[in-house]
């Protein structure tokens, strides 16, 4: 029997019906319309699907749709503020990061969570969460330095 | 010559919509009435149908029809036709399309094809081309001797072998004869997948009034539509096809292939749409997979390091069709010299059918497979002659005289191979090697030089279309497929420099709509700047002649008198005398209100000059534009592992000329680290019955950041070319040719032991080390 659930979707309270098990991914996309968020592997192996649920990084194709009530997802969607981008989207376009542009959502979205959590992550720890995610374009330089870029415009952001 | 927006860094004008999420890939699309297709996968890789049971299918919720290739009389392919859009009674690999489900959503038609019930009669199943070549092999086609093919190309019938290319230069035999040192051997380049992040797909629109319209992430829109449209019995007017944002490529997304199957299905409804997109298994088994090329090959040279001759024989597991693979064993064969002048040469490639997935393009088209084999042997000629590989190439390398395997004789436009060579030499090997092994590790460097043509065809063209806006702005649309690689920007550079006019004031076109786009053969072969950059030249050369005929009427002065430089049309011997472009976009009008002059729009194209078919001896008019380049690495064997790291890979190319720094470097650094993954990891392995074994991100293990090297070193020599726009050349696939070679190269320096074959696997290593022990 579906089941109705309510959480916040980038800061706005939305209520779904959900059926049997489905994921995250699959509320965000057909249900709600945002699209932003990418399905790439089918087994949590890519990334591309990362979204930000109650402020920890999280694979929306695995994520039971069940598990959403009351929770506060952040998705791609809700970054910029209106065409104002958020400093780590600026910053992965300033270090030449985005190529196809299909794996960035979920690396912006990933990078979002870090940062949140320890705003001077070290460039071990950047490594690490970016090794989380499949990028078939870049080879991955411009996308660490994209971030290394992000945790300074942060601290920038902050200082001033 | 000094550029005013060439070479220099401009953000690309996408970036912002990709780094939103607002971009719309084809999984993104919504359409009224959308319906959705899930398709059943056979259980074997080579048999009978005996019978397809629907019943139970056809009866759960949401399904509105169940489709079976019963009676499918539809064959397709742009090269040969020995393609069907499902299997009819036959399977010929595993991911062949055998039923498919339309359901209202998505879920639904997942759980209903689960319900199809398949009864097969298995055959035997070659996965090898060695084994689909053996005498008492059945065919895999019985009709292939019927298939429709173009020119040039021919199934042998009765045999698996869908087409034998031959390139005879000179006397093989003298050149042996001519020969002191002969060394052969026998490379491997396994099974590949593309693997682009976003998977391949299709939403396919039977409309009401007879019209086809259609969806792809795919970057062939006017190969899609033309093939619709034969099949269909349509006009090619009458058949739509968009192609929206592109999640990569690689390869994999050319030529037409879900497409087709999609429209079957899609034409079982008529009337409402179908979305299909691959599940990622999908999009490893049932898309295009690449390479699958085993090169035997024979090398001669004099005492005194001269190369005298080149056999070469390359079998090319080319899967269920050979429609897509094809041109890659041809340019394979052809290119199988590397950089290297062979006054003789015999090469034969052979494409063979066997029960895999259709093999097509991935990046590198051919050139990685066969020259990986060149660039080892020039590395095991050298040992043998005692002679330094440097010096040897140095004696060997294609330059200005020189005459290709093709017969086509080089000019100083088509850039410099020594000067590469020599950059990727100095930054890592003008010193001795500081340190052969400590404790832990072996340490190596490897070399290799590369040389890469585009494998085009005769009529292949890119069109441009130009748009003077009332502001002055410009508008352009194209047919190139943006697929990660930065085509949007190069177009808008060269546009804005072929014009004279700021970037931020020319747009780019984003989806393309064979509706509203010019007409391009495919974006493949990195032929879009050297061709499209020419087209777009050629369109602004027509409308800066089209502002200076209107401005001639209004200046009363011959055209011949007039110049332009972006903001106006002005006397050349009085600049006072003069009228800003935005009065003469749309014609120039009076103060009486009177108006003269055309409005400002134009079109033009560029094939490459002169291509032609092959003669009988296999050559002609098919490399046109080749590009040189030379890579190296320096990497590190972990004694307890085996493991390879590489510390510092160094890739230079003569590009020509650099359009964007920026874009070029991330084409370049993003080729490497997928060389490197094909070297050391990557393979799409399948059981002797024909089933997968990874088909999987988390089993098929492309590189993470963890992956990459410690270092990229990447530069580029400037030769100018003579097509491409302000010289330059092609770059995007030629950066993974060089990689393999360069890195087993670097493996022999290290530990002394010979690799054949990639991947190059740790296990291999500690193989191959264990042996050095006993």
């Amino acid at each position: 029997m579906p089941e109705k659930i309510t959480f916040t979707v980038n800061g706005t309270s939305r209520t779904v019906e959900i059926e049997g098990s489905e994921k995250l991914i699959y509320i965000l996309r057909e249900k709600l319309n945002l699209t932003g968020t990418k399905r790439g592997c089918d087994d949590a192996s890519c990334g591309a699907c990362v979204v930000v649920v109650d402020d920890e990084a999280v694979k929306s194709c695995t994520f039971p749709a069940k598990k959403l009530a009351g929770k506060e997802v952040l998705t791609i969607e809700g970054m910029a503020n209106g065409t104002n981008l958020h400093p780590i989207q600026r910053a992965l376009i300033d270090a030449g990061a985005v190529q196809c542009g299909y794996c960035t959502p979920g690396i912006v979205m990933e990078l979002f969570a870090l940062f949140h959590r320890k705003r001077d992550a070290t460039d071990d720890e950047i490594k690490e969460v970016l090794s989380r995610h499949l990028c078939r374009c870049t080879g991955y330089e411009a996308i660490y330095d994209g971030a290394l870029l992000a945790r300074k415009y942060l601290s920038e952001a902050v200082d001033r | 010559m000094g550029f005013k927006y060439i070479g220099k860094d401009i953000p690309r004008p996408d970036a912002v919509a990709k780094v939103t999420g607002r971009v719309l890939f084809l999984d993104d699309i919504k359409l009224p009435g959308l319906l959705r297709a899930a398709i059943l996968r056979p259980d074997y890789a080579h048999a009978k149908i005996i019978s397809i049971d629907t019943s139970r299918a056809e009866k759960c919720e949401g399904v509105i029809k169940v489709v079976t290739g019963k009676g499918c009389k539809l064959v397709y392919g742009d090269n040969i036709r020995d393609l069907t859009p499902i299997a009819v009674d036959k399977v010929n690999y595993i991911g062949q399309p055998v039923a498919a489900v339309i359901a209202e959503t998505l879920p639904q038609a997942r759980r209903a094809v689960k319900k199809i019930k398949v009864e097969y009669e298995p055959l035997p199943v070659y996965i090898d081309a060695r084994a689909a070549l053996a005498g008492d092999a059945v065919l895999i086609h019985e009709n292939s001797g019927e298939f429709w093919h173009l020119p040039g190309i021919a199934p042998i019938a009765g045999t698996n072998i869908a087409n034998r290319y031959i390139l005879k230069k000179g006397d093989i035999e003298k050149g042996f004869e001519e020969a002191d040192v002969v060394v052969e051997g026998e490379f491997n380049y396994p099974f590949g997948s593309c693997s682009a992040l976003e998977p391949h797909g299709a939403i396919v629109w039977f409309h009401d009034d007879n019209t086809i319209e259609a969806w792809s992430s795919s970057i062939c829109p006017f190969i899609i539509r033309e093939e619709l449209a034969r099949v269909y019995g349509l006009p090619v007017c009458d058949v739509r096809v968009h192609i929206p944002e592109l999640g990569g490529c690689f390869g994999y997304k050319s030529d037409i292939t879900v497409e087709q199957t999609i429209a079957y299905i899609a034409g079982q409804v008529p009337g409402r749409p179908v979305k299909w997109v691959a599940t990622r298994k999908e999009d490893f088994l049932s898309t295009l997979i690449g390479h699958g090329m085993r090169t035997q090959i024979k090398i001669g040279a004099r005492r005194d390091g001269k190369l005298t001759t080149l056999k070469t024989r390359i079998l090319h597991s080319t899967g269920t069709s050979a429609d897509t693979g094809v041109h890659v064993l041809i340019a394979a064969t052809h290119n199988s010299t590397g950089s290297y002048e062979f006054p003789n040469c015999y090469l034969e490639g052979n494409s063979i059918y066997t029960n895999t997935p259709p093999v097509g393009a991935f990046r590198g088209y051919g050139h990685q497979e066969s020259q990986l084999a060149v660039e080892r042997m020039m590395d095991i000629l050298a040992r043998k002659l005692d002679m330094d590989p440097f010096e040897l190439r140095e004696k060997n390398y294609l330059g200005p005289g020189k005459v290709t395997s093709l017969g086509e004789t080089l000019h100083k436009t088509n850039g410099d191979m020594k000067e590469c060579a020599d950059i990727v030499r100095g930054i890592v090997f003008s010193k001795p090697k500081e340190i052969s092994e400590d404790e832990k590790y072996y340490y190596g460097r490897g070399f290799a030089a590369l040389m890469k043509t585009p494998k085009g065809a005769t009529f292949s063209s890119k069109s441009c279309y130009l748009k003077f806006n009332i502001d002055g702005s410009v508008s352009i649309n194209m047919g190139g497929a943006e697929v990660g690689q930065g085509l949007r920007n190069v177009v808008r550079q060269v546009a804005a420099e072929a014009l004279q006019i700021a970037p931020e004031r020319i747009r780019v076109y984003t989806e393309i709509d064979t509706q509203f786009s010019p007409w391009e053969w495919q974006t493949i072969g990195s032929m879009f700047t050297t061709q499209g950059g020419r087209a777009i030249v050629r369109a602004a050369d027509k409308a800066i002649r089209m502002l200076k005929e209107t401005a001639s009427q209004v200046l009363r002065v011959g055209i011949d008198l007039l110049d332009y430089d972006g903001d106006y049309v002005f006397l050349k011997s009085d600049p006072a005398a003069r009228v800003p472009v935005p009065e003469l976009g749309r014609g120039y009008t009076f103060d009486d209100g009177r108006t003269i002059g055309e409005v400002v729009h134009t079109t033009a194209d560029a094939r490459l000059p002169r291509q032609s078919n092959p003669d009988e001896n296999g050559q002609g008019t098919m490399g046109i534009t080749y590009t040189f380049g030379a890579q190296a690495c320096e990497l590190r064997i972990e004694k307890e592992t085996g493991k390879i790291i590489i510390d510092h890979f160094v890739s230079a190319f003569d590009v020509g000329q650099v359009i964007n720094p920026v874009q070029i470097r991330g084409q370049v650094v993003g080729g490497v680290m997928m060389g490197i993954g094909a070297s050391l990891h990557e393979e799409l392995k399948f059981t002797e019955e024909g089933k997968a074994v990874n088909p999987s991100f988390r089993k098929y293990r492309f590189p993470t950041i963890k992956d990459a090297p410690g270092k990229q070193t990447v530069e580029f020599v400037e030769t100018p070319g003579e097509i491409g726009p302000f010289g330059a050349r092609g770059i995007g696939e030629h950066p993974v040719v060089g990689v393999a070679p360069a890195i087993l190269n670097a493996i022999y320096d290290a530990i002394g032991v010979d690799f054949y074959e990639i991947p190059v696997t740790k296990e291999k290593i500690k193989e191959a080390l264990d042996r050095g022990k006993e």
